[in-house]
C-alpha cells in the first residue's frame, strides 16, 4: 500500500493526527502521476498526424490496476475533463471515455484476478483500440465529426509505450510503499 | 487486482456489497454525466471557454519556460553545425543570390506599373498588421483535435481570428483566447477551411484539414481547369481572417475531386510564428435591439434595457 490505513481516528494519538494529515498527500500521487503524463503529451513535438502516445488514459489505466482503490471512475473522469480542456476536444469526450476505460480495467481485474503482464498488455491494447474506436461517435454526438483513422498512430505507439509507462508508476508506487508511515495500532 | 484480504464476517461481506453497490451507482452517473455534457457542447459548443482558457493559462507558459533550454540546446547545435560545409553552402548562396536579384531586376519595371496604376486607380488596400512575434508553446500531437497554444494572449493584444504565420506559410488562427495564453487551430484540423487560391490559374477554392500531413483542396470555383504537380497554393483573402498571398502549400496530388496539398509550413516547425491581425474587420454581430417608433416604457429602462434605436436615428438600409 503507498498509504497504510491509519487508526481509527477517535484512537489517534496528536503526532499520529499530525503524521496522518502530513501523509495524506499519497493518495493524490495517481492522479498528479496522470496530470504530469497529460501535461507532458502537450509536448511541442513537430509531428503531422496524432502520434505521440495517449499518456495520460495509460496513467489512469496502470493506476486503476495497481491502485484500484486510489483510481476510481469518477476521479478518471475529473482527469478526462481536464484533458478535453487542454486538448480542445468538445467537454466530454476524453471523460466518458476516461470513466468507461477504468469501469472496465476494474470489471477486468474481478473477472481475471492474478495475471502476467502480457496479459495485461493484451488488455490494454484492446482497451486502446476501444477508445481510438468510441472517440469518433463521441465527437460526432458532440457535434464536431472527425475522421479518427489517424488515431492508429496513436494506437500503435501507445501499446509500444505501455511497458515503460507501467515501469514508472511501478517505481513511484514501490517509492511510496518503501517510506509509507507505520502506525502503532492500540 | 487487489491484495486486500477477504473479509470473513457476514457484516463485513454486507458492507463489502453494500460499497461495491455504491461504486457502480457513482460510475454509472458519472458516464452519464460525460454524455450529457457532450449534449451541452453540442448545443452550446462555447460551453467551457472559460474554463478552458484558464486550464490553457498555466499550461502554456509552463511549456515556454520547459522549452526554453531545449531551444537553446538546440541552437547552440546548429551553431556548431554552421561551420561543418560553410564555403559550400556560401558558393550555393551567392549563385542563388545572382538568380534572385537577375529576377527582381526584371519584375522592377512591373512592379513600378503596377505601382502607378493603383495610384490612378486610387486603391486603397488594408494593410498586414504584427501583433506579436512567438514561439509555439505546446500542441496536441495526441488528439484529434489539431490545434497548438501559444504562451501570449489577451493581455498582448491577441484575439480571436488573428491569423498564425510562420516564415514558410500559414499555420493557422487562434481559435481561443485566455489571458496569456492563445489556442492556435492548425490548418490541418478538421474545422479548419483556409480560403486559397491556386496562384497559377487564379482558381479559388477552399483548403480543409483532414487529420492528415496533408489538406485537401475542396470546393473549386470556376471551370475545372487540371491542376498540375507542384502548383502553388497561397491564401486568397476571402472572409477577411487570412491576409491574401501567404503560402498555404504545393499541389502534391491533382486529382479532380479533390487535389491534395502539403503545407509550405510544417505543422509545430520549431521557428517563430507571428500572430497579425485579421485581414479585414470582423462585423460586428452584437444584437442591436429592436427599431421603435413607441416610446419605450420607463419601467423597462429603469430596468437595464438598451437604448432604443428610433427609426429616425437609425442608417436607411440600402
Amino acid at each position: 500500500m503507498i498509504a497504510t490505513p491509519p487508526p481509527p481516528a477517535r484512537l489517534m494519538t496528536p503526532s499520529e493526527r499530525r503524521g496522518w494529515l502530513l501523509s495524506t498527500w499519497r493518495y493524490v500521487v495517481p492522479a498528479l502521476t496522470s496530470v504530469a503524463l497529460l501535461v507532458l503529451m502537450l509536448a511541442p513535438l513537430p509531428l503531422a498526424v496524432p502520434a505521440v502516445p495517449h499518456l495520460a488514459l495509460m496513467g489512469v489505466l496502470v493506476w486503476a490496476m495497481l491502485q484500484p482503490a486510489l483510481m476510481p471512475p469518477w476521479l478518471a473522469f475529473c482527469i478526462g475533463a481536464l484533458t478535453d480542456l487542454l486538448f480542445g476536444q468538445p467537454l466530454g469526450v476524453n471523460a466518458t471515455l476516461f470513466a468507461v476505460a477504468t469501469g472496465t480495467m476494474r470489471l477486468s481485474g474481478r473477472a481475471f484476478g492474478r495475471h502476467g503482464s502480457g496479459f495485461d498488455w493484451l488488455l490494454v491494447a484492446g482497451i486502446l483500440f476501444g477508445f481510438m474506436v468510441l472517440t469518433g461517435p463521441l465527437m460526432a454526438l458532440a457535434g464536431r465529426p472527425t475522421p479518427v483513422l489517424p488515431l492508429l498512430w496513436q494506437w500503435l505507439t501507445s501499446v509500444m509505450a505501455w511497458p515503460l509507462v507501467v515501469r514508472v508508476c511501478a517505481a513511484i508506487q514501490r517509492r511510496l510503499a518503501a517510506t509509507a508511515p507505520l502506525w502503532r495500532h492500540g | 487486482m487487489d491484495w486486500t484480504p477477504v473479509p470473513r464476517r457476514p457484516t463485513a461481506i454486507r458492507r463489502e456489497q453494500n460499497l461495491a453497490l455504491v461504486s457502480a451507482v457513482i460510475s454509472g452517473g458519472v458516464i452519464a454525466a460525460g454524455l450529457i455534457l457532450l449534449l451541452v457542447a453540442r448545443v452550446n459548443p462555447e460551453t467551457a471557454d472559460g474554463v478552458r482558457a484558464a486550464a490553457t493559462d498555466i499550461v502554456a507558459p509552463t511549456w515556454s519556460i520547459v522549452r526554453a533550454p531545449i531551444d537553446g540546446a538546440a541552437k547552440l547545435g546548429g551553431a556548431i553545425a554552421d561551420y561543418f560545409g560553410a564555403v559550400s553552402r556560401a558558393d550555393h548562396l551567392s549563385a542563388e543570390l545572382d538568380k534572385a536579384n537577375a529576377g527582381l531586376r526584371a519584375a522592377r519595371k512591373g512592379q513600378r506599373e503596377l505601382l502607378q496604376l493603383k495610384r490612378l486607380m486610387a486603391v486603397r488596400e488594408p494593410s498586414r498588421t504584427v501583433v506579436t512575434t512567438t514561439r509555439i508553446a505546446a500542441a496536441t500531437a495526441g488528439s484529434v483535435a489539431r490545434t497548438a497554444m501559444l504562451a501570449v494572449g489577451d493581455s498582448d493584444g491577441i484575439t480571436r481570428d488573428m491569423p498564425v504565420i510562420a516564415a514558410d506559410g500559414l499555420v493557422g488562427r487562434t481559435l481561443e483566447v485566455g489571458r496569456f495564453s492563445a489556442r492556435v487551430l492548425l490548418i490541418t484540423d478538421p474545422l479548419s477551411r483556409v480560403p486559397v487560391v491556386v496562384e497559377r490559374t487564379g482558381q479559388a477554392g477552399l483548403a480543409s484539414g483532414r487529420n492528415l500531413p496533408t489538406l485537401l483542396l475542396a470546393d473549386r470555383i470556376g471551370p475545372d481547369v487540371t491542376l498540375l504537380v507542384g502548383d502553388r497554393i497561397v491564401t486568397s483573402g476571402d472572409g477577411g481572417v487570412y491576409p491574401p498571398g501567404v503560402p498555404v502549400g504545393i499541389v502534391v496530388d491533382p486529382r479532380s475531386d479533390g487535389a491534395i496539398i502539403r503545407p509550405a509550413a510544417s505543422p509545430l516547425g520549431g521557428g517563430f510564428v507571428t500572430v497579425e491581425r485579421g485581414w479585414l474587420p470582423i462585423p460586428d454581430n452584437q444584437p442591436k435591439g429592436p427599431v421603435f417608433d413607441a416610446p419605450v416604457p420607463v419601467e423597462a429602462r429603469t430596468r437595464g434595457a438598451p437604448a432604443p434605436r428610433v427609426r429616425s436615428n437609425t442608417a436607411p438600409v440600402n
